[in-house]
């Protein structure tokens, strides 16, 4: 169902649902929209007395369905039966929500976290555009994150979690201070300010702040969306050999109820390889047009100086479980997680790449998994979400994908 | 072997592994008493040296002093050891045989030995735990350490290595050591050393195969990565029972917090041929050294993604050069 249903949505999300979003934002009371019909204010996401607000997004509860089905009929016009999901919003509590900008493709990705997550970080590129992360050293303050969010735009884009820390004041999320709650809003952004023509475009607040108002529980849209709208891979052999990238995401369910899932927005220098089979699925292309194998370019001493700047890539994740960790073990987590990173994409880490992976902990789940479990199938859904996401990547600012190659 | 192919259809010369660098000199020293040992990587002169540590149960010494941050950016020599945190006695010795060749960093009177070590935990395996490489052993070592093809497979510090341990010991296989080397036609050299000791599976990168690792009960390979995805029933790997300890080697110019970079990105090779790596029962650890007598001009980019290559490369030759020991089948003797 998903492997059917995810180029539909990835086609059609853009253009046909945001706009809709866009004007149920700045048209306020927000929210609304987006919530069940006679539902009461009290119930609203981040609300105090939050916990009831869960009751809504409930894997297969009565109001999770009808939002659901109003959703699929409002907006992309699936069936009534909500398709399994295999993405990130697997996991309960946790939605997502993207905005694309029309004038250039760039946007944002918003990862909202009912009441707060145990977080992590693992960042390994040498070329990183952050916030918020030192406060997720494990010797740090222990607070939860109410969001992550994910952006285009380079350095400017970092405006994004703005945005998203003000949708989360008016719902007056956030860690409880002297006289106010402060949303907790880590953030990354990717460069791809040369895709599409008109740098001076990126995500700012207002970006931020409609992905977070589009956020949702249903499976993600993939893709040339959000923050992968601008995303590119393969430019070992400089811009003209590129091809698009995009954002994708996964999710692995065990019999026993643990969830593990990823989502990724794939901007890299290097290739994007198939751990399965060794393959390329996406990455530089030779005089012929066909892949040139990064791998093989650089064993050959074809390009012992690259032409890639460091302003031209990064690779930037969310690893979520609904296991219980502490922020320590929310750091090996994300650790492990970027081990997907190394098997998807060739060459990674470099230092014309910011790679950052965080990792959220929402412990719903009481059953019990050591870190290595979790982590080994957190870089397995990294990896799969990374092949996804520029198997689903749609051509964009004149970057061929993979779907529209010459078979 | 990992990328074979690859490799085949480039120009690159293949070569003998580590020694490749020129001014580099590796030498193993193997006990007798139980399978275990350790190996010395020896600088002729010295070289900038840098460490990526990511997995959850370490062992080392020296690390720090390679921190980007802090002053000194020369190592003479680098010891892999087995034996567990007791190996790390093995360095004891490479010290002193670098005393008495007057090798160190100037120091007021004195010249100090810069010896970094990481070592793997191979206790449990084949009889005595008492038995470990003392500093007689990182002694002898880099007494025997030369320029020559290093010898690989069950030896040195890859002496008691084992892999595939998500079912136990019992389900696992023998690994040991493993080198390669990438020569580009303009004359860069890097490459890998590699002793696997890893909680994972080792996977050949070119086409996704398990090369060593978990056996089912009929003694054919399980694969890590199904077991996992199924929730199948496993053991959580303990620390005391796995860390797989490398170095990767240059002969380019790299400032120290470049030859950390190298090393990061060295770390890939790990991600790339074994499965789970980094978790939190391994002590994943990979020293770098840049010897800086290439004159020529390549990126860190570049060589690091040489050196992540040539890692992976050398993991899946440390799983195809073992031997069976004290009945942990290598890869080799493996069922069909």
């Amino acid at each position: 169902m998903m492997f059917v249903a995810q180029p539909f949505r990835a086609a059609r999300a853009a253009p046909v649902a945001q706009p809709f979003r866009a004007a149920a934002a700045s048209g306020r009371p927000k929210g609304l929209r987006y919530k069940a019909p006679g539902r009461p204010k009290g119930l609203r996401y981040n609300a105090p007395g939050r916990p009831k607000g869960l009751r809504y997004k409930a894997p297969g509860g009565p109001k999770g369905l009808r939002y659901k089905c109003l959703f699929g009929l409002a907006m992309v016009g699936l069936a009534s039966s909500a398709p399994a999901n295999d993405t990130l919003t697997a996991i309960r509590g946790i939605r997502v929500g993207h905005y694309t900008l029309v004038e250039r493709p760039t946007g944002c990705t918003v990862i909202l976290v009912d009441r707060g997550a145990v977080a992590g970080i693992a960042q390994r590129g040498a070329a990183p555009g952050t916030r918020e992360t030192d406060r997720l050293h494990p010797t740090n303050a222990a607070d939860r994150v109410d969001a992550i969010v994910l952006s285009g735009g380079s350095a400017f884009g970092l405006d994004a979690a703005n945005g998203a820390a003000r949708w989360l004041d008016e719902r007056r999320a956030g860690v409880a201070t002297n006289g106010a709650r402060v949303p907790i809003v880590p953030a990354a952004v990717l460069i791809d300010l040369w895709v599409g023509g008109k740098p001076l475009v990126r995500p700012a607040a207002d970006c931020g702040y409609r992905a977070a108002a589009n956020a949702t529980v249903r499976p993600v849209a993939e893709g040339s969306v959000g923050a992968g709208a601008g995303a590119t891979v393969g430019k070992l052999l400089g811009r003209d050999r590129a091809m698009k990238g995009g954002i994708g995401s996964a999710s692995v369910t065990l019999a026993n109820g643990l969830q593990v899932a990823a989502i990724v927005a794939v901007n890299a220098l290097g290739d994007i390889v198939d751990p399965h089979s060794g393959a390329v699925v996406a990455g530089a292309r030779g005089d012929d047009g066909s892949f040139a194998d990064a791998r093989r370019l650089l064993r050959s001493g074809a390009t012992t100086v690259l032409s890639s700047l460091p302003a031209e890539n990064t690779t930037i994740a969310v690893v979520a479980t609904n296991a219980r960790l502490t922020q320590a073990q929310a750091t090996g987590l994300a650790q492990m997680a970027d081990a997907g990173y190394a098997r998807a994409i060739v060459p990674v880490h470099t230092i014309a790449d910011g790679d950052t992976v965080f990792a959220l902990a929402t412990g719903s789940w009481r059953g019990t998994a050591d870190v290595t479990t979790i982590g080994a199938l957190a870089a397995d859904a990294v990896a799969a979400a990374i092949v996804r996401a520029v198997r689903q990547a749609t051509t964009a600012g004149g970057v061929l994908a993979v779907r529209d190659l010459p078979q | 072997m990992a990328t074979a192919a690859l490799a085949a259809q480039s120009p690159a010369r293949a070569s003998s592994g580590l020694t490749a660098v020129e001014g580099i000199k590796v030498g193993h020293h193997t006990l007798t008493e139980r399978p275990t040992g350790c190996t010395v990587i020896l600088v002729d002169g010295d070289a900038v040296g840098g460490v990526s540590q990511r997995g959850g149960a370490p062992g080392t010494r020296e690390t720090d002093l390679l921190n980007p941050l802090n002053m000194v950016d020369k190592v003479n020599a680098v010891v892999l050891s087995g034996g567990s945190a007791f190996g790390l006695e093995a360095a004891t010795g490479t010290v002193r045989w670098l005393e008495e060749h007057n090798i160190g960093w100037p120091a007021g009177p004195s010249k100090v030995p810069i010896v970094p070590a990481a070592i793997l935990f191979d206790l449990g395996v084949g009889g005595n735990p008492k038995v470990r490489p003392t500093a007689d052993c990182g002694y002898k070592a880099a007494e025997a350490a030369t320029a020559g093809p290093v010898q690989e497979g069950t030896v040195g510090a890859g002496a008691g290595a084992t892999v595939g341990k998500l079912g136990g010991a019992n389900k696992s296989m023998k690994s040991g050591l493993g080198t390669a080397s990438i020569s580009l036609p303009n004359g860069l050299v890097v490459a890998a050393i590699v002793a696997v000791n890893a909680v994972g599976d080792v996977i050949d990168p070119a086409n996704g195969h398990v090369v060593a690792g978990v056996r089912n009960p009929d003694g054919t390979l399980a694969d890590a990565r199904k077991i996992l995805r199924a929730g199948g029933t496993m053991q959580r790997p303990r620390a005391g029972e796995n860390t797989t300890i490398g170095l990767v080697a240059t002969n380019a110019r790299l400032t120290k917090a470049l030859a950390t970079r190298m090393a990061l990105m060295a770390d890939d090779g790990y991600a790339r041929a074994i499965s789970p790596s980094h978790t939190n029962g391994d002590g994943d650890t990979i020293f770098s050294l840049a010897t800086g007598r290439w004159d020529g001009n390549a990126d860190i980019t570049t060589i690091g993604a040489l050196a992540a290559e040539a890692m992976a490369d050398a993991v899946v030759r440390a799983a195809t050069q073992a031997t069976s020991v004290a009945g942990i089948p290598a890869a080799r003797d493996l069922k069909r």
